[in-house]
């Protein structure tokens, strides 16, 4: 379910990074409120042992397959949401760096999709509306499930809209869709099975370890079924608002910001500085899009792109080359009068 | 003036078993005495409490005449250094030289003061030419060395050692125990590691079922083949080898 | 378990290659992260049909690999993992437009060809930025960038700490995954029975270290706060730095709004 720089249109993956620094900054708040400076260590160790262990493959009885384990469940079932969320960016962070699972521009959007909705979905409404009348295994077990089914789906959804809103696929919003949903439900399947068997045995080992265990709230609680869902919908409305104003604002591949810089935008028709804008256009030619589009020229002015790029790529290598050399020797004539200096 | 001075010290973990019970002894400045005794005998659980790195204890510790409790923790911890049982706990910066200058930066020294510490510290282990290793590619004896430098930069007066030979080759195991004998200092060292113990301490404390069974000279204790049986240790084997030959 | 050992190979790489570097390189890692970031979001921002104006971003890669002495090959293993992704989307777009924009001989080439092939090439020019920027400063660096750019002290540290511990945790799985299998043969995981306890034993294990490592921290004068050494301190290197960036930005401007190879060709033809 990672994203990939290249299917993210900067737009939308700047909407996701203010979402999720606004879901960082409010965790980060939580935490040093709480505080517990134990944690720290505690989140530490723990994001790089859900990083370990999602590498482990469990074989899926009857099928020849294998399922992983559910970060974001687990951690804030442990950790509490707040630093369970932290603790994925960080584990989603050195992913997309290590092993380019995920980029480092979509990675505002990846922790959107997996961190935030394992974490405050699954760990801060449904684990915790499940066990605020006390812990068994049977809670546990069916909010473990519960959890990972219905965050992978929100996680798979999401996707389905940022790689839509960025313009990159001409697929169908409700085949993607379709395609997208179903395979997640099975994958949140194992994957909250996964997830319970380990919680369900440190629940039975050292249950004092799991989140909220012993803490029962008396009357009713912070959050009410009612109120745990109005929060589920309005998240999704916030969601889905914001996606529609920036994909309605800017469309086809949201790349307005650097085409109006460069005064060449498919809203010419615009009138004004647009115009202006248009004609600069034509006269220097900035853009090959518009080439494009006489298929005569096309190939043309393909070929002198071609020559043109060999021409600037060699030029670019002997240019580094000469430099390096360059720096070699400055550097090696100042070590060696350093070393007359010496002798002297 | 450093010393350690334990009285009728009373522990449980649950609250229902004791780990240790009336438990008393005193150590002088610049003893190194060794804490032997078979597994779970709570050798490391009296350590964590020096440091009081756990709490809820009955009757007295004191160290250098500070009352361990948890207003005087930064006073005492300052005194005492503590070297982990495992030195992938301890050691939890990337590399060496950030690892060692952790302690001395958290106490706000400057840099220049925080580099002679660090490169001080190394020095006393014989590893200052490691200094930007990253952590995890250091053997496990360099490892534990690095553990006893990052102490060590923080200048203790008292230093603590929890099993620090275990999992060393015979080499490393022996250059540990060469560099234990050149610091200075009172040292506390709790192990079932007989011959280190026979290498390094004067003194030995026995302890066993929470009582300490003996306390006294370290080569009578260790000779004493029976009391050793009777407590779930053996006879250390340079001691075993000399008996047969 | 071949996704374990490939894991621990590359942070060995990783941990070589940026040893290497940072230690000798005069420009703040903040520097780099801008000019990395800056990169791959004018990368992505490119037309879906401009591949031209696409692959002169290149030299920017180009120029950063010779000048680091970085494997281009090394960098190219990376992009399988998410070229499957790609080729999934860009495959649609095949179907879904097949407006001719030119014909190459006897070729007809569709839009669809076009926006796949810049897909592709978009996800190998931003999966080669992040793999560089990371050779080039290490996790270390770039948690320094981060702090630079207001990451609270404690996100950092965290992640500095998964880092750390990553390698440990890493090859405890596999040990335990290979102790598994000798008396486990011909499964291929971990059956359904032992999920729980197969994890949640390393968990425990992993919570009495983050116990171990906190009580570490607190015996070295820890208080809730990790003093890390600010990494620049010289003038010329932020100097250095400031001109880095500052170059860099226009360069990557220029490509994005001008057709250089065009130009160039042109030039030459």
């Amino acid at each position: 379910m990672h994203m990939a720089d290249a299917l993210i249109a900067p737009a939308v993956a700047g909407t996701m990074y203010l979402c999720s620094g606004g879901a960082m900054g409010y965790s980060v708040k939580k935490v040093r409120q709480s505080g517990e400076p134990e944690k720290i260590p505690v989140m530490g160790v723990m994001g790089a042992f859900v990083f370990a262990a999602q590498m482990i493959n469990f074989t899926i009885p009857g099928t020849g397959s294998s399922g992983h384990l559910c970060g974001g469940m687990l951690l804030s079932a442990i950790l509490g949401p707040e630093a369970g969320f932290l603790t994925m960016i960080g584990v989603l962070l050195i992913q997309a760096l290590l092993f380019a699972d995920g980029g480092v521009l979509a990675l505002g959007a990846n922790i959107w999709n997996m961190a935030f909705y394992g974490c405050f979905v699954g760990g801060g409404l449904i684990w915790k509306w499940m066990m605020k009348k006390g812990m068994s295994k049977k809670k546990i077990a069916v909010s473990s499930i519960v959890g990972c089914m219905l965050t992978l789906q929100l996680g798979a959804f999401s996707v389905t809209l940022e790689t839509l809103f960025s313009g990159v696929t001409q697929l169908p919003f409700f085949v993607f869709l379709a395609a997208m949903q179903p395979i997640h439900l099975a994958i949140g399947l194992v994957e909250g099975l996964i997830t319970a068997a380990v919680l369900v045995f440190i629940y039975e080992a050292r249950p004092e370890m799991l989140w909220g265990y012993g803490v029962k709230e008396s009357g009713t609680g912070k959050l009410s079924q009612k109120k745990t869902i109005a929060v589920l919908a309005l998240s999704a409305l916030v969601i889905g608002g914001a996606f529609s104003l920036a994909a309605s604002a800017y469309p086809d591949g949201l790349e307005w910001s650097m085409e109006k810089a460069a005064g060449t935008t498919e809203l010419e028709t615009a009138g004004g500085i647009y115009d202006r804008a248009a004609g600069v256009q034509d006269a220097v030619a900035l853009l090959p899009d518009y080439q494009f589009k006489g298929s005569e020229s096309a190939a043309g002015t393909s070929v002198s792109g071609i020559l043109g790029g060999v021409a600037v790529t060699a030029v670019c290598i002997l240019g580094c080359y000469a430099l390096k050399l360059f720096g070699k020797r400055k550097t090696a004539d100042m070590k060696s009068e350093k070393g007359k200096e010496g002798h002297e | 003036m450093a010393e350690i001075e334990v009285s009728h010290l009373t522990f449980s973990y649950d609250g229902k078993r004791d780990v240790l019970s009336d438990m008393s002894f005193r150590i002088e400045e610049g003893e190194t005495v060794g804490l032997i005794g078979a597994n779970g005998t709570g050798k490391s659980t009296i350590l964590k409490l020096l440091v009081g790195l756990l709490s809820g204890h009955q009757g007295s510790i004191q160290a250098d005449g500070v009352e361990v409790e948890k207003k005087s923790l930064e006073e005492v911890r300052r005194k005492i250094g503590y070297v982990f049982q495992d030195s992938d706990s301890q050691l939890f910066l990337s590399t060496v030289y950030e690892d060692v200058a952790f302690g001395p930066r958290n106490y706000g020294y400057s840099k220049e003061e925080v580099e002679r510490r660090v490169l001080r510290a190394l020095k006393q282990v014989h590893m200052e030419e490691w200094k930007d290793r990253q952590i995890y590619r250091l053997s496990g004896g360099q490892k534990k060395l690095v553990s006893i430098a990052t102490v060590l930069s923080m200048e203790p007066e008292i230093l603590l050692f929890d099993e620090p030979s275990i999992a060393l080759d015979p080499r490393n195991r022996k250059h540990l125990i060469h560099i234990i004998k050149e610091m200075k200092g009172l040292k506390i060292i709790a192990s079932h590691d007989l011959d280190l113990i026979l290498d390094t301490c004067p003194r030995t404390i026995l302890i066993a079922g929470g009582h300490i069974i003996r306390d006294g000279n370290t080569k009578d204790i260790l000779m004493n083949q029976k009391l050793l049986c009777e407590n779930g240790l053996e006879l250390p084997l340079s001691l075993g080898n000399m008996k047969t030959v | 378990m071949n996704k374990l050992q490939q894991a621990v190979a590359m942070l060995h790489e990783v941990d070589s290659e940026a040893g290497k570097r940072s230690s000798k390189s005069r420009i703040h890692p903040a520097s780099r992260l801008f000019v990395c970031v800056l990169f791959i979001l004018i990368t992505v921002s490119f037309h879906k049909y401009n591949v031209m104006g696409l692959l002169s971003m290149w030299l920017y890669l180009l120029i950063t690999g010779i000048w680091e002495e970085l494997s281009f090959w090394k960098g190219l293993k990376r992009i399988r993992y998410i070229l499957l992704l790609i080729v999934l989307l860009g495959t649609a777009n095949l179907f879904f437009d097949r407006n001719v924009i030119f014909c190459l001989g006897s070729m007809h080439i569709t839009g669809g060809m076009i926006s796949m092939a810049t897909l592709l090439i978009k996800g190998m020019l931003t999966v080669y930025a992040a793999y560089f920027l990371l050779m080039e400063t290490g996790i270390e660096g770039i948690c320094a960038a981060l702090r630079t750019f207001g990451i609270p002290k404690g996100g950092v540290t965290v992640i500095l700490l998964i880092y750390r511990y990553l390698i440990l945790l890493l090859k405890e799985v596999q040990r335990m995954s290979q102790a598994y299998q000798l008396r486990a043969p011909g499964q291929k995981g971990i059956h359904i029975r032992t999920w729980g306890s197969f994890v949640g034993l390393l968990l425990l294990r992993t919570m009495e270290r983050a116990g171990d490592i906190y009580g570490s921290m607190l015996l070295r004068g820890y208080q809730g706060e990790y003093r890390q050494q600010e990494v620049l301190g010289g003038r010329i290197s932020r100097v250095l730095s400031g001109i880095y960036a500052a170059a860099w930005t226009l360069v990557l401007l220029f490509l994005r709004v001008f057709p250089v190879f065009q130009m160039v060709g042109n030039l030459l033809g």
